[in-house]
């Protein structure tokens, strides 16, 4: 993974410094809290409910071994205990006092990590697949383009106060486990006709109350011209957004009001007229980044591995737990193993200070000492010998992480909700939790199979409700938590927004209604239909019969 | 109100004219781009140097004839928050290579002030609550980047780092 040099490490130190200043100066009452708060979010720290939420960086999801024990002990010494890894890949400590944030920082920079632009209106933190480097569909690893962007968006002079915020994706696959098409700018890594590595580009997808699937707007961007081409997207978007609404600033909303059209003209007009070669990657550089993701010392190993074929056929739990969540490895005698952060009755994507200690441990021994986070809240050994996964396997069960659920029902991606956070309005984890619970046996989640359940608090859709193949949405109704369903949104390449089937369900009823919804499914699925296969076959209506009765 | 450059309040003798007042002989003027539109001959001919101001909405397509003749520009945020005269800077600097006085204006704050010379900002009219020690704070915060500046007084990390290749 990515080392930071002396250049690297000076920006966040001297990061450190300005921020440790300013808080300061804040609590001298020299600066406003309204001045003071697009400073704190750009440096990753909220205002929550209860207290201060801080979200630390975790570029393109990449952990060492290292920095995932610094993590664990942040959360001992100033949280409770516990943190939360979150959709962009990040991780979230909900209990934090602004006068111990300098400190925090700094024990944060001793490890090469920040809260840097994990909020406001600016560039986030760039995300990417979770099996980067490792999965057998990559056309160039997409690791090598987000730490180019990530250096490239770090304190950016022109694009740090942006109407609103921005979020860039990158997969080097054809099948996207990024979201790319969901995010401002996705980057799909691709070979033109000449074979040539570039990027299709999608511009404009988002979430929120406005839920805009990414227009193409570019086929093939040669790989070279990366960074001018961005800077004329930021430029136009930044020149040209609107400031007048928050609702209505993000880039999604431009390209609409301009019409794609219109909006590509502007971007290839400014872009051809920019000096191209001054903003650019020198490929001295490229090269410079992409040793950094050169493949770690694999052993060349035969299979079929004895051991590991033997415990499959011996083991039903361990053969379950492989068919879910070991992922190909593009080396012979290799898996990529999600660890799962959704036990039944648990908070997605949380873990505890001794769960990530012994995580650490196990990607030391097991994975050469790297984690990835993935953004459905679970975490990544990228690089475990089959022989050594029934070993794996049996350490997740000691701390509570070896639930076989890998994109089954109980795999949820929730949002914080009304336990923490200041803009829901209604609570998104105790929903997660209840459906986790009601579906707890393996058996009946198998025979589901692939499912997602995404659950929002409010419709600013931090948990991803409208690429849900079930989505919820807590909505507010006369100071009551209601539900609403929506069916058929998906993530993937072949992206959609789900459609809210009809009136929403109370909090007692929101479980039943998800059950039915799953019963119609099993009901009406044909031979190895999933579930998404089936409502793109049948449609809304037997769900909506099932819920609401006939018309 | 003052004027400050990175180091802290320097002279200034700009005076705002408004669009209904004559033009003055001599002195420095600073006009909105209006007035500078319709009455650019007697401005250049009468006033000793001429200054715009506009905020982040302007085309500058209207003031690119301009730039020659053109001693300050005066872009103004519209609040603290607004971004676009951020890339109004490079462009006057990197695009239509304009060399004159180039001064935000409006509610920013000392933190700013190092992006805003970084997109080619020179100076900065600020009120009285403006704090001169903590802009030198802040303009010394960082010493290195990895963008180029739009008046590169300094390499950028990626330069530093490949210092034989041009």
């Amino acid at each position: 993974m990515y080392l930071y040099d002396n250049f690297d490490q000076t920006i966040t130190q001297q990061r450190i410094g300005e921020f440790r200043d300013q808080v300061q100066r804040r609590l001298k009452g020299e600066l406003t809290e309204e001045q003071f708060r697009p400073l704190r979010l750009m440096n990753g720290l909220y205002l929550q409910l209860h207290a201060y939420m801080l979200r630390v960086a975790v570029p393109y999801g990449t952990l060492s071994v290292v920095q995932l024990h610094k993590l664990a002990d942040i959360a001992t010494k100033y949280d409770r205990g516990y943190a939360h890894f979150t959709t962009r890949q990040n991780i979230q400590y909900n209990w934090i006092k602004l006068e111990q944030m300098p400190d925090l920082l700094a024990e944060l920079g001793s490890v090469e990590m920040h809260g840097n632009q994990t909020s406001g209106n600016c560039i986030r933190n760039v995300t990417a697949d979770q099996f980067s480097g490792v999965a057998g569909d990559e056309i160039d690893d997409p690791r090598v383009a987000s730490e180019v962007i990530r250096q490239w968006s770090t304190f950016h002079p022109e694009f740090a106060w942006l109407p609103r915020k921005f979020k860039i994706a990158v997969t080097g696959a054809a099948h996207d486990r990024a979201a790319i098409q969901f995010h401002d700018i996705g980057l799909q890594i691709v070979r033109n006709e000449a074979s040539e590595v570039g990027y299709r580009v999608f511009v404009g997808g988002g979430m929120g109350r406005t839920p805009v699937i990414a227009t193409e707007v570019r086929a093939f961007l040669p790989k070279d011209e990366l960074l001018s081409y961005l800077e004329a997207i930021l430029r136009v978007y930044n020149r040209y957004g609107r400031r007048d609404n928050m609702y209505k600033a993000r880039i999604k909303i431009l390209v609409r009001e301009l019409g794609a059209e219109e909006f590509i003209r502007q971007v290839e007009e400014e872009w051809q007229a920019s000096d191209r070669a001054l903003v650019n990657l020198p490929p001295a550089e490229e090269d410079r980044v992409r040793k950094f993701f050169a493949d770690p010392p694999y052993e060349k190993i035969a299979v079929p591995v004895a051991a590991f074929e033997d415990a499959r056929k011996n083991d039903k739990a361990f053969a379950r737990w492989v068919a879910t969540n070991v992922h190909t490895h593009k080396v012979p005698g290799y898996g990529a193993v999600t660890i799962s952060l959704k036990p039944p009755g648990g908070i997605p994507g949380d873990a505890t200070d001794k769960q990530m200690h012994a995580v650490a441990d196990l990607a030391e021994k097991y994975s050469f000492s790297e984690v990835r986070v993935t953004h459905v809240q679970n975490l990544v050994l990228p690089y475990v010998k089959l022989a050594d996964l029934h070993a794996v396997w049996q350490a997740l069960g000691k701390i509570g992480f070896a639930d076989a659920n890998i994109g089954l029902v109980s795999d949820i991606i929730a949002c914080p909700g009304l336990d923490y956070c200041a803009l829901a309005n209604a609570r998104s984890i105790p929903i997660a939790q209840q459906i986790s619970e009601r579906f707890a046996d393996l058996d009946r989640q198998h025979d589901i199979g692939p499912l997602q359940i995404k659950i929002s608090g409010c419709i600013n859709a931090c948990g991803h409700h409208h690429a849900g193949h079930i989505g919820i949405l807590g909505v507010d109704k006369a100071g009551v938590e209601f539900y609403q369903i929506t069916l058929g949104g998906a993530a993937d390449e072949n992206a959609a927004i789900g459609t809210l089937i009809g009136a929403g369900f109370s909090g007692d009823d929101i479980l039943g209604a998800v059950e039915k919804v799953i019963d119609t499914y099993l009901e009406l699925r044909q031979s190895g239909e999933t579930f998404i296969d089936a409502y793109r076959r049948v449609g809304a209506a037997p769900f909506k019969e099932k819920l609401y009765g006939r018309r | 109100m003052a004027v400050v450059d990175r180091n802290g309040p320097i002279a200034d003798s700009w005076k705002r004219l408004a669009d209904d007042a004559p033009v003055p002989q001599g002195g420095s003027v600073i006009v909105s781009l209006a007035r500078l539109k319709s009455d650019d001959n007697a401005l250049f001919a009468a006033a000793k140097n001429v200054g715009v101001e506009f905020a982040g909405d302007v085309n500058l397509e209207e003031v690119l004839a301009y730039l020659p003749r053109l001693s300050l520009i005066v872009a103004r945020l519209t609040t603290m928050r607004d971004g676009r005269p951020f890339s109004i800077g490079r462009l006057l600097r990197e695009r239509h290579g304009y060399k004159g006085d180039l001064r935000a204006a409006g509610p920013f704050i000392p933190d700013q002030v190092l992006f805003l010379l970084r997109v080619g900002f020179t100076t900065f009219e600020v009120d009285e609550g403006f704090s001169i020690d903590a802009l030198k704070r802040a303009v010394a915060a960082f010493t290195a980047w990895y963008q180029r500046s739009a008046t590169p007084a300094t390499p950028t990390v990626i330069e530093l780092r490949h210092p034989g290749n041009k």
